[in-house]
């Protein structure tokens, strides 16, 4: 990058906020999709909004792309470095600057992690609802980025119904306050496109959150079936009774096997387990409660077990939210999806899935938020075995067209990114991406604010990229990628 | 805005000809906005019809203003001339109801009550309950983002659209989201023009999600000795976590109403501990069932919307709501003003009706903004008479994010033919 251009950076971010040495770049290359990398021209931490403001002022003036990243565990490459431009890298930007628990909002930076928001309040008995299985170590820039559920969006929706406001550095390098600690401040509503615009149309500096209080009473449920379409005739039967529960998660065996031998949560040998999940005052959950149970059983559902205490609870969601991680225990690699579909077209989806798995050879794990109908499939492959990566890559795409063709959603909460932004004209036309365009060019008319993200273009689409090879420096063990 | 030369026989004659079928009419003094008369009202069947009529109007450097139930029209900044009327009246049909998935898709034109009514069917509905749900329709209530008391649960249009099509200036139709309840994929339009109030495209369906009809409710009307114990009697009902899906407070009533929707023995037990609650904050509380809940609720609704009288939508911090209300209330009396107030305790987001001198109302409503710094809350003009529209501006302050928004308008709406100042800060 040009010499004049990086001195400006360190005069805004400091010597240390800037990260020029290429060894260190590495570690920037990608987010947790690690299929997708590059490495950025340079990278800077900036530690307040102003030097965030300055960095975007500079690369406006002079051109340069530039890309927010927090953690760095998002699973669409939303967070993917541009090779010629700046890596606006907020983790330093991670102090929580207000707690108002009358009002129940609570004012980070966009560096703070999701879970230490509810750690920050749990003791006065208020939590942060949205709740990715990434929480310990996602940040919040990347959720407000995102637009991030996790397992109790069913009942509680996800990022964007949370977030009452936001600072942001728009491209220009101008900052504004959308949205406000008050609902309804007057105005367009941008703060409902900012959230989940993948930081393709400003840097997030400071952002409120709600809070909710705690329930008075949670209880969860762990119910075993001898098939998937069984489990899933039970998820429909529970939201046509009319029952909103806070999560209704579904595992499949492989799954359940991964995450067994992982964390050993005690879950039974079965074909499907369904995690249900209710919460509000004692006599809503009890009475609700009951009515799921007769729901599991006329489904034939069997070895119900009901978390006696917060430990066993505990451990039912660790077994849960550990199912990606945990997948490494049964396959070298694995491909995942997050199409999602009609909540009453799971056990047909299902069924498509189960053949394809069968017409491919490749084992597909399915983990999935059921209650949205947000699929996960897990496809597995070996890196070793020569064409495999590429099978499990078009297996994992035939996988989204099955839910395109029910009238689902290519993401429903990791995000187009640049891994599925080729995707997109299977889902939206040329109109209803061109519309999409307005509202990029009235953020970003020069196009520099995380590019290549989120639309499809010629230069993203016309190459189909090849699969992940280690880098010499990695492949001798000299480096590490996560 | 129209051309001069354009008489208006040709404008009806034109639109007819465009969409192939008689849709357009002179307009009439009944079709007014804010005292302006539409040239020519065109009311389309079909979406296709509304992008033709859109597209020519682009073309001709014609105005364009939506209007659907038209409960609403007098919202908003006061209107420019209006060359088209386009109504979305002839267009109101529940397009999808898929109650297996809780989603529905409904057509802008469709009343709020038919909605409802067709939801009903499979014991679901579309949890909003802003006043007028007979006339509003669906594409004016999202529009405006309008709600009721039972937003306290289930949000507002905002939190429960999950998908939209829309007509842009130029003609063109696009679609925003899908039909799932989650789902990232893309800029989230159906937010975007959610609240835009018809400025920047016309809403031609949207696709919600549901909620299952309760089976019982209960609702507690609370009589406060003074405003102050509402904050206390909140703060208890919160400590227990509680879970009403409305609660209210009418000023200068002094009431308050919490409302539960569940199945029976939980509305029971959680009327009887918000009673007890509101009985030990120094209140009476007594339980309502049946006609005598919904007389109550009508009762409430009633103290604010009234024809004629000015209606301010006024947000502030929920720990401020009660010493806004005292301030309110010594306010109202020295400027000899009639008022009443009801809004949504926990939310903070209260609807204030005025009648009096304008210019008292206007020095009021100037007030109430010098107390509400941008971002801790707003007073925004609902409806109100001509004369007073043009004394004080609608929105007040909107902040630094206006330079955004207008860019937002001009990439949408480069002419500004559509609703005219009628969009957010006059947008």
């Amino acid at each position: 990058m040009d010499q004049l251009f990086l001195l400006e950076l360190e005069d805004i971010v400091g010597v240390d906020g800037v990260v020029r040495d290429q060894a260190e770049l590495i570690t920037y290359e990608s987010d947790g999709l690690v299929s997708h990398r590059s490495r950025p021209g340079v990278a800077v931490l900036p530690e307040t909004a102003e030097q965030v403001q300055g960095v975007v002022r500079l690369c406006h003036r002079s051109g340069v792309p530039f890309v927010a990243r927090g953690q760095g565990t998002g699973l669409s490459a939303g967070a993917l470095p541009h090779p010629k431009g700046v890596l606006i890298v907020m983790t330093r930007m991670n102090r929580v600057l207000d707690i108002d628990l009358a009002n129940r909002r609570i004012t980070v930076e966009p560096g703070v992690m999701n879970l230490d928001v509810t750690r920050r309040v749990s003791g006065d008995g208020y939590y942060y609802a949205p709740d990715p299985s990434s929480q310990s170590i996602c940040s919040i820039g990347g959720n407000f980025a995102e637009n991030s559920g996790g397992a109790h969006c069913l009942k509680y929706g996800f990022t964007v119904h949370h977030v009452l406001g936001a600072e942001a550095v728009l491209p220009d390098g101008e900052i504004v306050h959308l949205g406000g600690d008050a609902l309804d401040s007057p105005g367009l509503d941008l703060l409902g496109v900012l959230v989940g615009s993948e930081g393709t149309l400003a840097v997030v500096t400071k952002v409120t959150l709600g809070l909710l209080r705690c329930p008075e009473s949670v209880r969860t449920l762990l119910a075993a079936f001898d098939s998937t379409d069984s489990a899933g005739n039970a998820v429909s039967d529970i939201i046509s009774a009319g029952i909103i529960p806070a999560a209704i998660e579904m595992m499949d065996r492989t799954t359940i096997r991964a995450a067994e031998a992982a964390v050993h949560p005690g879950f039974p040998d079965a074909e499907a387990v369904l995690i249900v999940e209710l919460d509000g005052s004692e006599t809503e959950v009890a009475a609700l409660f009951e009515q799921i149970e007769t729901v599991c059983s006329q489904n034939k559902g069997w070895g119900v077990q009901v978390a006696r205490d917060e430990e066993q609870r505990g451990r039912i969601w660790m077994g849960r939210k550990a199912a990606f991680a945990a997948m490494g225990r049964i396959t070298p690699s694995y491909y995942v999806q997050d199409g999602v579909i009609p909540r009453s077209t799971l056990p047909e989806v299902l069924r498509r899935i189960r053949e394809l798995e069968q017409d491919s050879g490749l084992t597909i794990g399915n983990v999935f938020h059921a209650g949205d109908g947000n699929l996960h499939p897990l496809v597995c492959y070996d890196d070793g075995v020569e064409g495999q990566a590429e099978l499990a890559e078009r297996v994992a795409s035939e996988i989204l067209s099955y839910c395109l063709d029910v009238g689902g959603s290519l993401t429903g909460e990791h995000g187009i990114g640049a891994d599925k932004a080729c995707h997109m004209p299977k889902m939206f036309s040329e109109n209803d991406l061109a519309t999409m365009q307005l509202v990029r060019t009235a953020f970003d008319p020069g196009q520099l604010c995380n590019p290549d993200k989120l639309f499809p273009t010629p230069r993203l689409c016309g190459e189909v990229p090849g699969p992940y090879r280690p880098h010499p420096v990695e492949a001798a063990g000299l480096a590490e990628r996560l | 805005m129209a051309d001069v030369t354009l008489s208006l026989g040709t404008l009806v004659t034109e639109i007819d000809s465009l969409v192939g079928s008689k849709v357009a009419r002179v307009g009439t003094d009944g079709d007014s906005i804010d005292a302006i008369l539409p040239t020519v009202v065109a009311e389309p069947t079909r979406a296709s019809s509304v992008g033709q009529i859109l597209g020519w109007a682009s073309g001709r450097g014609v105005s364009v203003s939506v209007r659907g139930g038209g409960t609403k029209s007098g919202w908003g900044g006061p209107s420019g001339p209006i060359d088209v009327l386009l109504s979305t009246r002839a267009m109101n049909r529940v397009e999808v109801h898929r109650y297996s998935d809780l989603t529905a898709t409904v057509q802008a034109g469709a009343t709020l009550s038919k909605t409802n009514a067709v939801l009903a069917e499979h014991r679901q509905w579309l949890p909003l309950d802003p006043h007028n749900d007979e006339q509003a329709t669906i594409g004016g209530i999202v529009a405006t983002n309008d709600s009721g008391p039972r937003r306290h649960r289930h949000g507002a249009p905002r939190d429960l659209i999950i998908g939209m099509t829309l007509a842009r200036v130029d003609g063109v139709i696009a679609k925003s989201g899908g039909i799932v309840v989650k789902n990232v994929a893309g800029y989230d339009l159906a937010r975007l023009l959610t609240g835009s109030f018809g400025c920047l495209g016309v809403i031609l369906s949207a696709t919600f999600k549901l909620a299952p009809v309760a089976e019982a409710s209960r609702t507690v009307l609370v009589e406060l000795p003074k405003v102050d114990v509402c904050a206390r009697y909140t703060a208890d009902l919160i400590a227990h976590a509680s879970t009403p899906t409305a609660l209210e407070v009418s000023v200068p009533q002094g009431t308050m109403l919490v409302r539960f929707e569940s199945v029976e023995t939980v509305v029971i037990s959680e009327a009887t501990r918000a009673a007890a609650l509101a009985e030990k904050a120094g209140a009476t509380a007594t339980v309502l069932v049946g006609d005598d809940e919904l007389e109550a609720w009508r009762t409430h609704q009633a103290q604010v919307f009234v024809e004629g009288h000015t209606i301010v939508k006024l947000t502030v911090m929920p720990s401020e709501l009660v010493s806004t209300l005292t301030w309110l209330e010594e306010e109202v009396r020295v400027r000899r003003l009639d008022y009443g107030l009801i809004g949504r305790v926990g939310l903070g987001v209260c609807y204030l009706r005025l009648q009096g001198a304008i210019a008292e109302q206007v020095s009021l409503i100037l007030a109430l903004r010098d107390r509400l710094p941008v971002g801790r809350g707003s007073a925004v003009i609902r409806q109100s008479n001509l004369e007073l529209k043009k004394l004080i501006d609608t929105w007040g302050p909107i902040g630094d994010g206006f330079r955004i928004m207008r860019a937002v308008k001009q990439q949408f709406d480069p002419t500004g033919m559509l609703n005219p100042s009628h969009g957010p800060g006059g947008l």
